[in-house]
Formats: C-alpha cells, structure tokens, sequence
C-alpha cells in the first residue's frame, strides 16, 4: 500500500481572515466576506460589492527585500505558503530543499500588472514602458517568488486554467508526490480584485445583480444573478502521510483521490449537461477508491452564477442518487475568488479535522433538494469523506476527494 | 503492475520557419531560418524589428472543413492547425468517439488571445466608444484547450499551465504522467504562442533581444528574437498505439522540473535548476547521461542564458559533454516561450524518427564560455538514440523532457 498524501499545512489570506486562527472562527460561523469595494473605484454602474482581503500585512510574513519585489498576489501567495510551513512544521534547509516543489493556480495571475504595464506602451509608446514590472506580468510570477522565498528548489508549476486552477494544481501536487517527484509540495492558488478583471467580467454579464434586483452571492438560492468578484490565496503543505507524521505532525486530513473531465461549453459559458461534473466526481470517487454513498459532504463550485449552480446541482443529484451528502457552499461567503478552490480545500481539511461544516452564506430558498448545511445545523454523522468540485467556465472539471484521519491514525 | 509507457504517435506544428512536420524536418535538415520583419503589429516605434513571426497564416485553408473558428485568437488558431495535423497524423481522424472520454488536452500557454485583445484594450484607454470585449473570451491562454477539447469532443483531462518559457514541456510532462498514471490513454499536448506587443514591448525593455537574427551560443550573441507559434503532440498508451499500428515517432522517457529560487528574471550563475532539471528528466527515465546522443538547448541567444546552460550542461555530463551534440533551433524559428519547449519537443523527435541533429545557425564565433560542441556546420545526419531538450524560463522554472526512439525492451544502460 502506498503512503497517502497529507495535508499538514495551511495557510490562507481571504476574505473571511488572514490565517487560520481569524480564518476558521468566521467561516463555521457563516459570515460573510463580501462588502462594498473600497481597494479601488468601482466602475461607474458596475458592482459596488465585492469580497476584499482587508488588513494584509506582508511584512508579517516575508523578508523586506523579497517582498517589495512582488506584486500583492506573489505577496498574497508567497505569505500563505509561509503560513503553512509554519503550520506544518516542515524544516526547508540545504538537504531539503531540492525536494521541496510548488504548485501554485491562478485565472488572473499577474494581468493587473500587464495591464499596468499596457496603459504606458499604448499611451506614451514602446520606448517608455517600465522593466521593473515584466516579471511580475507573467502568470508563473507567484511560484517564482514563493521559491525564492522559501528557497525551494523542487518541482515548480503554475496552472493557469479559468475557475479551476487551484484545484488542478492541488491534483496536479498529489499525482507529484505519488510519483516520487517530490517529498513536500505547497499547492493551493490565489487572484485579486483588480479593476481589470471586475470590467472584463462586467461586459461578460456574469456579476451580480445580473437580474437589477438585489446585489450579492447567492449559491443555489432562487435569488441568485450573478457572481461576486473575491480575491485571496490558500496554500496548502502536501507531503506523504509518513513523512508529516514522522515529524510528530498530526495532519489535517488526507488527499484521496482527484478525477478530471472536460465537456464541450460555449467559450466563456457552461455546458448544457452535467456530464462533465458527473465524469470529473466518478473518477475522484474511483481514484480514492470509494463509492460515491461514502461521501459525507460536497463542497460545490456554485457561486450564483444561476447557469452553473443548476447544472453543479443537477450532477451532485445525479452521482449521489443513492445517499444525502451534506453539501456547503462557500463562494456565498468568498466570493468568485476566481482561485477560491484553495481556500474552499482549506476549509474542507478544516471540517474534517474540527467535524463541523460552514453554513451556506446567502442560501434562503434552495433551486434544489439537496441537503445544504444551513446556520444553526447540528451536525447529523461523522464527516469521513468530503468532495470538493471545481467548475471552470469553457466545460473543465475538476473534483478532489478528501479523508478524515482515522481514529489513532497520527495520533 | 506492469508500468504504463507513452509513445508519440502524432505531431504537429506551426511556427515561423515552417507549416507542418514535412516541411519543419527539411527547415531543420536545411537550417532555413523564419526570422524576418515582424508585421502582425506596427513595430516602427519598437528599439527591434525582428521576430519569427508565421507568415501568411491562413487558418481557412489549412484547417479541415467543419472545424469552427469562431472566437478563436491568432493563438487558438494556430494550436488547432497543429492538433489537427497531429491528429492525422497519428490515424486518429476522425477521432474515434469511444476514445473521447479517454482522450484528453495539456497546453502550455503563453500571451493567448492578448494580441487580440491589446487593440480592445488600447481603445478602452482612450476612452470614445466602448469597444466590442469579444476578444476577451480568448484573453487567457486556457481558450487554447477549451477550443481543442470543445472541437473535437474530449471528455478526458483538461488543463493549461503558464510556467512562461518552459509551459509547453511542462504540459507535455505533465499530460505523460496522466498516461502513465492511466488517467488517459490518448492526451493532446502542446503549447502555443502568439507574438504580441506587450510581450515585444517587455522582452525589448529588459534589453534581452537582438535588433538582428540572433546568435546561439555565439561569442557576439547579443539577446533572442521572440516568434509565435505552436505544437501539438499525440501522446499514446504504448500498447495502445502498437495495437491500432500507429507509426511511433519516439517514447517520452521522462520529465524533470525544478526551480532556480534565485531571481525572476537572471538565471542562477551555477545553473542549479537546470542541472536538477536535467538529471530528473534522466532518473525519470532511469537513463544515466552517457546515453544522451543529442541535446536541444534551451539556448536563447542572451548574454547570460547560454554560458549558464553550458556550465550546466558540463557539470552534469562531465568529460562526456563534449561528446554531444547540442544544438539551439531558436535561431530557426526564434524563441517561441510557450510554445518553445513543444516545438522542441518536436525537433527532438524529428531527430530520432529521421536520423539527423539540426544545426545552430549563425554560431560563428566560439566564446571560451561556450565550449560544446553546437553543430554549427550543419545539419549532422547520424542515428540518433535518445533526445534531451532543456526549456528554462523566467521565474527560474526549468524543465527538462527526454525523449528516446521506442524500443521494446526499452533503453537499459549497458
């Protein structure tokens, strides 16, 4: 039997906190990360709401003479990996880190930059544009940071796939660590608000309050008319099971199985079937080597994006026809942070190891008979497996399976 | 279990130096350049003129009846042409449909749809009429997979990486993991590349290109020309491809990634990473270094890129390193970044498939820094065995794939 992976590392800036401490407390209590934007002028008749990471101090987490080189999404990433390292305990010296690796999601990477770097070489001309901005344009420019950092030497990747970057590039870590390609490996992902991506989804029509009515995130609920922008990075420390508890570290849970699956969408838009969802979850399901009546709580991709939200709820009805997982929402309370994936598998590691689940923010009249975590529930059984989906916009899928920490398994 | 091996089965390519495979082999073999004037965009007010750029790109001719080009940028149009030769190529067109749930898309992505969307953007700014966003459905460089996979119905996995300069060997490693780890029988993947003015605009800022054709390995090598392009691999379940007869063009042996963790944009002086990436890709494949016949440089031309690699190279394969060949084909096609180490990947199995080793064009005058042997007479027609090809990247991500003619017994040391 192979060593399972672990995770015994968090670290996370979001809407909701910075760090776990501030992070967990919020979340079980199901309150909200989104407020009006004030990081900048919102567009003129665009979204005034957004969920912004507030209070971040870089400097709290990373050396002065990296940190001024970064943009706030490398300092975003780069403190949440530092976090987890902490968290996990994990020593990175001379012996080690060449086995140590990144994998880091992003949508928007660095476009605010480009975009920075773009309003000059349009306006003044090519001659004018400021070097000092290049390696921060490029998508891959938080892993960079984050190695340098660190100081890892490992493996080192960036995805860069729509809505589901994070959470590829977590299944992307694991696979690493099965195939020996790493001893230890951050993984997670992050995107901020910038003026640049809340106008390009404005013209898209895909914010709320799409309808004109009531403007907010409302994850599988009648009102839902859009999403809500959010911003922040999670990342997570991945390491084989043994090697965490050789530490004496106790991880948080374990990473059991990712499946993947693409169905042709629209560009931009959702498929018209489920298929794609149903596909990526059976082959989670079949990669944990689990039936689908073992999970014990869905944490889904819906954002209030009615178009996704109903095809999400037609697949989670679909490949758990024979039980009544429990099902949390987070993008309700995070917002479409875009990369949010990492910071939803933060919170599923959270559940499994604390066995408490986060309401469903924004949730007042359910489109669908699924059993949604609601304020106030009692939690009903033992959470053993969770399933996290991601739903990208052009037809990717993407589902996690993670496992609770038997009885005496790390102590 | 017995353990899964990949195969290549099918490839495709556009790029500046040449449309296809047929026609990339005799640039190779002929060491013709596609480096000339840029004219996908204005560069009049540019320090450089430069570029491989693909010339007289007509996707409408090259694309086969009933594949849609709608919303598709510059960028999705030339990865398609590539997957759609790749695809006849390997005897998989029409793809047959119980394949489609087996069969999935890794690209390597670079600028995307941004040369189309910097003429939005550009009048965005100057404010007037609010210009039509169609442009940006393509903006990331994840539309690239979604056209493919949308196109040609594949219901396997789907992703994009951005590591810059290495994404195409990245996605290419990455997508031989999934057929190895039996998450796919059949993966598409690649990398592509459009020239656009930001990415013009950067590299002539941080004074990393040549104002004329660049000179790899060189001693008066003076920066890159930047090109476009793309590549696109079918990366077969060996027994797979043997059962159905496909021709094999070569096995991905393995893959090794690493960072340098020393600056974003300046390679590490000692060239650690790409040595780690380097002695990955061989333990991946279970190869030690005195097998490799031929190395396909990362070998941009830039002051710094070239010694370092060099040094890598040495410290890694020891004496035996002047016993190589190594050689940079960027001076063919120009530096592609996304999509360079896919068209790479190609050059790589071209050489073994067609027994030769391209030449570094222009390597005229040899630097004491450089001291290899950078086949700078010519294409050298000899049996070539196993294919190292280094792509490095700003960042400092490095990755190294190793491709090896397909043998059954596979290539133990002897």
């Amino acid at each position: 039997m192979s060593d399972p992976i672990a995770i015994s590392g968090i670290g996370i800036v979001s809407p909701l906190g910075i760090g776990l401490e501030a992070f967990a407390p919020r979340l079980f209590a199901g309150d909200c990360g989104i407020a009006p934007l004030t990081i900048f002028a919102p567009n003129e008749g665009g979204p005034r709401l957004a969920a912004q990471v507030d209070g971040f101090r870089p400097q709290d987490y990373l050396r002065p003479a990296t940190a001024r080189r970064m943009d706030r999404l490398s300092q975003m990433v780069a403190s949440a990996a530092r976090m987890a390292q902490d968290d996990a305990g994990l020593p990175i010296d001379a012996g080690s880190r060449d086995h140590i690796g990144v994998t880091v999601g992003t949508c928007f990477g660095g476009t605010d930059v480009a975009a920075t770097f773009g309003k000059v070489l349009f306006g003044e001309g090519p001659r004018r544009v400021n070097p000092i901005l290049v390696p921060n344009t490029v998508m891959n420019a938080p892993a960079g940071h984050l190695a340098i950092e660190l100081g890892v030497r490992g493996v080192n990747t960036t995805v860069n796939h729509r809505e589901v970057s994070a959470e590829t590039a977590i299944g992307h870590a694991a696979a690493l660590l099965a195939r020996g390609r790493a001893t230890a490996i951050f993984s997670g992902g992050g995107d901020i608000l910038s003026p640049f991506a809340m106008t390009v989804f404005a013209r898209f029509a895909a914010l709320s309050p799409g309808d004109g009515k009531e403007e907010g995130a409302f994850p599988f609920d009648k009102r839902a008319n859009g999403l809500i922008l959010g911003e922040g990075a999670a990342m997570l420390c991945l390491e084989p099971l043994s090697r965490a508890l050789a530490r004496g570290v106790r991880p948080y849970c374990l990473l059991a199985g990712c499946g993947m699956a693409s169905s042709p969408a629209p560009p931009t838009g959702w498929p018209a079937s489920p298929e794609g969802s149903v596909l990526a979850m059976e082959r989670a399901l079949a990669a944990a080597g689990i039936e689908a009546a073992q999970v014990d709580v869905v944490c889904a991709s819906a954002s209030g994006a009615p178009a996704l939200d109903r095809l999400e709820a037609q697949a989670i009805a679909q490949v758990f026809a024979g039980s009544r997982p429990r099902v949390v929402a987070e993008k309700g309370a995070l917002g479409e942070g875009l990369s949010s994936g990492a910071a939803r598998a933060a919170a599923m590691a959270l559940s499994l190891r604390e066995q408490r689940l986060a309401p469903v923010v924004g949730l007042k009249e359910p489109i669908a008979d699924l059993d949604f975590v609601r304020k106030g529930d009692a939690e009903k059984r033992p959470l053993r497996y969770g399933l996290l989906n991601g739903i990208a916009a052009g037809g990717t899928f993407v589902a996690l399976v993670f496992k609770a920490l038997e009885e005496g398994e790390g102590r | 279990m017995e353990r899964r091996r990949v195969v290549v089965s099918g490839m495709g390519t556009v790029n500046a130096a040449a449309c296809g495979c047929v026609d990339f082999a005799q640039a190779l073999r002929q060491g013709r350049s596609g480096i000339g004037p840029v004219s996908v965009f204005d560069t009049a007010l540019y320090r450089t003129h430069l570029g491989g750029e693909v010339r007289n790109f007509r996707p409408g001719e090259l694309l086969p009846r009933g594949i849609p080009r709608r919303h598709m940028s510059r960028c999705d149009l030339m990865a398609m042409v590539a997957a759609c030769e790749a695809l006849g190529d390997a005897g998989l067109d029409p793809l047959p449909q119980a394949l489609r749930q087996a069969m999935g898309v890794v690209i390597g992505g670079g600028a995307g749809g941004m040369l189309e969307c910097e003429e939005v953007y550009r009048r965005w700014l100057e404010g007037g009429p609010r210009p039509s966003f169609a442009p940006f459905a393509s903006f990331g460089c994840a539309a690239t997979a979604d056209h493919l996979a949308a196109t040609l119905g594949l219901m396997g996995p789907k992703t994009t990486f951005m590591t810059a300069c290495s994404s195409g060997a990245t996605a290419i490693g990455y997508a031989c993991d999934l057929v190895r780890d039996g998450f796919a029988e059949v993966m598409l993947a690649g990398g592509a590349e459009p020239l656009c003015r930001i990415t013009y605009s950067a590299f002539n800022a941080l004074q990393a290109v040549d104002a004329e054709p660049c000179r790899p390995f060189d001693k008066n090598r003076q920066g890159l020309n930047l090109g476009e392009g793309a590549a696109v691999l079918v990366l077969e379940e060996a027994g797979h491809a043997l059962r159905r007869g496909a021709t094999i063009y070569g096995e991905v042996l393995g893959c090794g990634v690493s960072c340098d963790a020393h600056h974003m944009t300046a390679p590490d002086p000692e060239g650690g990473g790409a040595i780690l990436a380097m002695s990955r890709a061989l333990a991946d494949g279970g190869l030690s270094p005195r097998q490799v016949d031929y190395i396909n440089a990362h070998g941009t031309a830039t002051p710094t890129n070239d010694p370092i690699e060099t040094k890598a190279i040495k410290a890694l394969f020891g004496a035996y390193a002047h016993r190589l060949a190594v050689s940079s084909t960027k001076a063919i096609t120009g530096h592609t970044l996304g999509a360079a180490g896919a068209i790479e990947a190609v050059v790589s199995l071209l050489a073994i498939h067609h027994r030769f080793i391209p030449p570094t064009l222009r390597h005229e005058e040899p630097d004491p820094l450089c001291d290899l042997d950078y086949v700078s007479e010519g294409a050298r027609h000899r049996e070539v065995d196993i294919v190292l090809s280094n792509s490095f990247a700003f960042g400092g991500n490095n990755t190294a794939l190793l491709f090896g003619r397909y043998r059954e017994g596979g290539h133990r040391d002897v």
